[in-house]
């Protein structure tokens, strides 16, 4: 990856960054609201997901995407779409261990209360974080162009 | 635990596939052995699963324990039970292939793991909607897995596959809605009783709904002429990943079809409004023969075998189209047998193309004694796809042509027979130059070490690569074995959805 041609196309914005730093915490809280509210209103982990994804993509694009991309660890992004993944399937095979069938929350009633609001929560984050380090993947993957692809072998980051 | 199996056959292949992701921020070479073990727990399962519904019939299952016509419902008889079985065991097989064949990367087995689940929850799920989700997740593996080839061509066809069969997953979803529309039930026992009852089976509510899941199904089998983005797809892709895909995708969307005709509109809608069987009769027909006029005009052998597959599912359609008992248990067999020839088929080009560098009809002239094991077991596949018996895709064909016969469909049963001699024109043409015609290309004149083959991945061949050729060639004839069984399986499980 030749960062050095690609440094061109990155301006330094002082309005961009200082609006971005300002606007990133409420965007990031926006996200877990919609997450956390996906159980019982319109929202979820796939919509919460994606604006928790976009807020990579506004500091990328104030902060320059090379600099995004060194500071965002790709282990975390790795490690939130598999956690992901596991936590969801961990709580859905919990039940089985209880006795009852897949995802069938209310079995968790006897070590916790109003546990299946909890476990729903729990399912709706872990599928937030999926969709928010998937979407963040391909941003960079984009952003890195074709000639990133075939350079590295697999073309995949 | 019997009971839970349905279940676990879908979350363990995802649980597997989030594994490499992770695992290959420390190994490079992690993927497999995840995918290896994975995939030996599912065909356990699998193999268990398919054992329990032979002997004690039909498993349903609720899922998140909420009762069938709201939560959704997975549903396992004679006809899901095999498909599931075989889903798992190609896949186990195909790794084997993997091994040498490369992709190695940890994100390609995820998103192999990812197919397999999309496969399996496909084949098992009782519920329209569900079969939606299960069909799209399969749909974005499977242009993830084209796409994982290093031409440009992978991406195009990857490109094209992802909007043509995305269009086919929104019809089926289209259907869906006016399906819901009629009924206001996603689930399918549910549907089959709702149908007709709630709304006629010649209503146009019923009838646009038929259209579209069927017609957006269709795209997905790869029926002429929605079959454009497949032979793009299986020759640009990694031989893994063509031979994988070839081998299982168009096959359980097949399944997803028959599952459609007779657990969702049953054979009493197909026998209430004759136009609807016709229609689907005559695509079918249309798709064997245009299917094998193609891939008899085809250069490249990998194509010619994409076109040999929008023939032989040409067929399977008819047979389910038909629907009488035999021509149902013919298309299933002929179903299970040309996932496991046409898998075998395009493995066995891979290793030809990498030993040989031959990769068209007249460059595969001469090969039969440069490749011996790999163009016996390619000469043995051919045959037996042709249907010379005691091959299992005779059995198929066979029971297909008898079941027609039965229906007294004189047009159909022309075009049957008609379709064994075009399958023999373009097989024979391969055999024939792999064994008797003086070689185009030859020994003296080796392809270089480093010259990058189609997916640029290594030449080397190794032993498990020409295992599962010889395998899927021992197959192909021994499955003739397995047929009894599993007709007294569908017999078991099927006449409810066959009752006429």
């Amino acid at each position: 990856m030749s960062s050095d041609e690609r440094t061109g196309l990155y301006v330094e914005s002082t309005i961009i960054m200082t609006t971005v730093r300002l606007v990133a915490p409420f965007v990031l809280t926006f996200a877990l609201f919609v997450m956390f509210h996906g159980a019982n209103s319109p929202g979820g982990g796939f919509q919460g997901g994606v604006i928790a994804g976009s807020v990579v993509m506004m500091l990328a694009f104030a902060y320059g995407i090379d600099a995004a991309r060194e500071w965002l660890d790709v282990r975390v992004v790795a490690a939130l779409a598999s956690g992901g993944v596991l936590t969801f399937a961990a709580i859905g095979l919990g039940t089985i261990v209880l006795g009852g069938n897949f995802l069938e929350y209310h079995l968790y009633e006897q070590f916790i209360s109003h546990v299946v609001a909890y476990a729903i929560e729990l399912v709706e984050l872990a599928i937030g974080g999926i969709v928010a380090s998937v979407a963040i993947g391909l941003f960079f993957l984009l952003a890195a162009g074709f000639g990133h692809a075939v350079d590295s072998p697999e073309g995949e980051s | 635990m019997i009971e839970q199996i349905p279940v676990l056959l879908v979350v363990l292949p995802i649980v597997g596939g989030a594994v490499p992701l992770v695992a290959s921020l420390v190994s490079d070479r992690a993927g497999w052995p995840v995918a290896t073990l994975t995939l030996i727990g599912q065909v356990g399962l699998a193999g268990l699963l398919a054992w329990s519904v032979s002997t004690s019939g039909t498993v349903s299952y609720a899922v998140g324990g909420f009762a069938a016509p709201y939560g959704i419902e997975l549903v396992v008889d004679g006809l899901s039970g095999a498909v599931a079985l075989l889903v798992a065991v190609v896949s186990l097989g195909v790794l084997a292939y993997a091994r040498q064949a490369g992709p190695h990367s940890g994100p390609f087995y995820g998103l192999y793991l990812l197919l397999v689940a999309g496969l399996t929850g496909m084949t098992v799920t009782g519920d329209v909607f569900n079969l939606y989700v299960f069909l799209e997740i399969t749909g974005l593996a499977a242009y993830g897995l084209v796409a994982s080839g290093r031409d440009a061509s992978a991406a195009v066809a990857a490109l094209k596959y992802l909007i043509i069969g995305t269009v086919g997953a929104s019809l089926y979803l289209l259907g869906i809605g006016y399906l819901l529309a009629a009924t206001g039930t996603l689930n399918m026992a549910d549907l089959a009783t709702k149908i007709g009852e709630m709304a006629a089976y010649d209503s146009t509510l019923v009838l646009t709904a038929f259209g579209l899941m069927i017609g957006g199904l269709t795209v997905k089998v790869a029926l002429f002429p929605l079959h454009t983005w497949q032979p793009d797809a299986y020759a640009n892709a990694p031989d893994t990943v063509s031979a994988f895909i070839s081998a299982l995708v168009s096959t359980v969307s097949a399944y997803a079809l028959a599952r459609l005709l007779f657990s969702v509109f049953t054979v009493e809608f197909l026998s209430a409004v004759p136009v609807a069987r016709w229609a689907l009769v005559g695509l079918a027909c249309v798709s064997i023969i245009a299917g094998s006029a193609l891939a008899v005009s085809q250069d490249s052998v990998q194509r010619m075998l994409a076109y040999s597959s929008v023939s032989q599912f040409g067929l399977v359609v008819a047979g389910f189209a038909i629907a009488t008992p035999l021509a149902v248990v013919g298309a299933t067999v002929h179903l299970l047998g040309h996932a496991v020839m046409k898998g075998g088929l395009f493995a066995a080009t891979g290793i030809i193309e990498r030993k040989t560098g031959a990769t068209t009809v007249n460059g595969y002239a001469g090969m039969g004694s440069r490749v011996p094991l790999s163009a016996f077991s390619f000469a043995v596949l051919s045959l037996a796809m042709v249907g010379v018996p005691p091959a299992v895709g005779f059995v198929g064909k066979w029971y297909i042509v008898l079941g027609a016969v039965n229906a007294e469909n004189w047009a159909v049963v022309a075009v049957l027979l008609a379709s064994t001699l075009l399958t023999l024109a373009y097989f024979a043409r391969l055999v024939e130059r792999l064994y008797f015609a003086e070689a185009t290309i030859h020994a003296e004149e080796p392809v270089p070490e480093d010259a990058p083959v189609t997916d640029g991945s290594g030449q080397a061949v190794s032993f498990g690569m020409i295992a599962v050729v010889v395998l899927a060639a021992v197959l192909a004839v021994a499955l003739t074995a397995a047929v009894p069984e599993l007709q007294a399986m569908l017999e078991d499980t099927l006449p409810p959805l066959l009752n006429q």
